[in-house]
């Protein structure tokens, strides 16, 4: 019975589906915290700047991807197809441009970690010492 | 499972080449180094300094008469509402960026125009500087008027934006943000001038000073615009580039106009109301529509009334009658998300109330047929990218 209720919680380990929650992570010299307000309106371009000034950067899970999915539909309540047409209409009048995009958490962990005054997210159980959470939703 | 096997050949690797604890070390500070080697070439290649984005529109649209709704009769074919749609943004420093827009438009045998060349300069965060050429901002949607994919609707109400022709300008603007408590305030001053075709024949603008503000709270949005310019406008009246007579020969023109907005998620309601004054034979023109839409997932399916009537009837001696202008505009539609940056949208519109006049349409058609509507129908693609 202990051996199943192991083999049980290994298999939750690595199977993609047992998502944890998603965290808001930073580069290693900016703000210790922020706010979800303020991480809000960096990925929906109506801020730019960190909570200590610096001029931020933001990274995003690709398209599709299920841990940029839980990200938005907790923080900025839009989807894909709403993300597209917000960004769609901030490109063509001027306003800005979408955050680069990566396609796993160690692409978005090098990214945060190399890029001073950016931010990202990856699932908790990614997080490493390269990145430090800043905020959970 | 999966995981460790996957970590097993590392395991391994270090297993091996722990024969004394020196050579991990070592082997440890290598790999990091070539860690942090890769990470900046994958920097350097990803580097964002230029981007290029675009957006294309491709549609039908029939007419049932030929009233000329937004150019469209009873014949129209698809180029006619196709538009293919470069944008490029350099960041030539930190603070200042070069964007061009080139739009070719099936209408135009695809010939490019250059629609946007304007520099951009933030010398603080909330205050942006351009000069070059520009969307003139008359309406909300002026910036993005020609990217059918980030509007409701199958094309913009026509009471409000079809009666000024004139969409760019060359000259400078200063756009101010200010960011409240989950709400930002926005003023913008502009200046310049024009020369472009418009739909009667040559016009232009000079002396163009205007201001917008606006508030959003991100759900509700407002929008105030005071704008003036100098104008002329001549007529081509056998579009033959000789007989031309000047509707507007230096008058100062006074265009203001009101928006609100609103954008749940679920519901999308939208509305302008804008008055043009112009001194001269051009017609002077009050317009207004309300726009209501309700997204069920990837179908949004919306609603417009629109109004025109131009105000200056009885001031008007030569082409008076031809130029007085009354119609409704009555559409309904639906636009649907196929996938992120693809959109189809469906459109009936019924026009109606011209009065005896031609309705602000064309004259040569409306007023010998006797029309009093007309009904226009339309299928169009738009797309982002």
């Amino acid at each position: 019975m202990k051996k199943l209720s192991l083999m049980f919680a290994a298999s939750l380990l690595v199977s993609p589906l047992a998502l944890a929650d998603v965290v808001v992570i930073g580069h290693s010299a900016g703000p210790d915290s922020i706010t979800e307000n303020q991480v809000r309106d960096l990925y929906l371009n109506r801020s730019n700047e960190l909570p200590d000034g610096q001029k931020a950067t933001t990274f995003e899970m690709a398209s599709g991807d299920a841990v940029r999915a839980q990200f938005h539909d907790k923080i900025t309540g839009r989807n894909d197809a709403q993300l597209k047409a917000f960004w769609s209409k901030q490109v063509f009048t001027g306003r800005g441009q979408p955050p680069a995009e990566v396609n796993n958490a160690a692409a978005m962990k090098a990214r945060v970690s190399s890029t001073p005054g950016s931010i990202g997210y990856i699932d908790e159980a990614d997080v490493d010492s390269s990145v430090k959470v800043i905020f959970t939703p | 499972m999966k995981r460790l096997l996957q970590l097993a050949p590392l395991a391994l690797a270090i297993a091996a080449s722990s024969a004394s604890a020196q050579s991990t070390e070592d082997t440890l500070a290598r790999m990091q180094q070539q860690l942090d080697s890769m990470q900046q070439q994958v920097n350097t290649a990803k580097n964002d300094r230029v981007r290029f984005n675009g957006f294309f529109s491709t549609g039908v649209a029939k007419s049932s008469n030929d009233a000329g709704f937004d150019g469209i009769t009873e014949k129209t074919s698809v180029a006619d509402l196709s538009l293919f749609a470069l944008q490029g943004t350099f960041d030539v420093s930190d603070k200042s960026q070069a964007v061009f827009q080139l739009v070719g438009r099936g209408a135009e045998d695809w010939d490019p125009v250059v629609e946007w060349a304007y520099l951009s300069y933030r010398p603080i965060n909330n205050l942006q500087l351009r000069a070059g050429k520009m969307r003139l901002p008359l309406f909300m949607y002026s910036d993005s008027l020609e990217v059918g994919y980030s509007q409701p609707w199958a094309r913009p109400p026509q009471s409000v934006y079809g009666p000024i022709s004139i969409k760019s300008y060359v000259g400078a603007d200063a756009t101010y943000t200010m960011n409240l408590d989950n709400s930002a305030v926005t003023g913008q001053l502009f200046t310049g001038f024009t020369d472009e075709e418009g739909t009667t024949g040559p016009s232009e603008l000079r002396n163009v000073f205007g201001t917008t503000l606006s508030w959003t709270d991100y759900v509700w949005t407002a929008r105030a615009i005071v704008g003036t310019a100098q104008v002329n406008i001549d007529i081509d009246l056998n579009q033959d580039g000789v007989h031309e007579y000047a509707l507007s020969d230096g008058e100062r023109a006074l265009f203001l106009g009101l928006g609100l907005g609103y954008d749940d998620g679920i519901w999308q309601v939208i509305s302008e109301v804008t008055r043009a004054k112009i001194d001269g034979e051009f017609a002077d023109t009050d317009s207004a529509y309300v726009s209501v839409g309700r997204r069920f997932g990837s179908v949004t399916p919306y609603a417009v009334i629109g109004w025109i009537e131009s105000t200056d009837n009885d001031d008007r001696t030569f082409l008076g009658p031809a130029l007085n202008t009354r119609r409704d505009e009555y559409s309904i539609g639906a636009r649907w998300d196929i996938t992120p940056g693809v959109a189809i949208k469906g459109d009936v519109t019924h026009v109606t109330g011209f009065e005896n006049a031609a309705g602000g349409l064309d004259a040569a058609y409306v007023l010998p047929a006797g029309k009093n509507s007309t009904n226009v129908y339309t299928l169009k693609l738009d797309s982002a990218f």
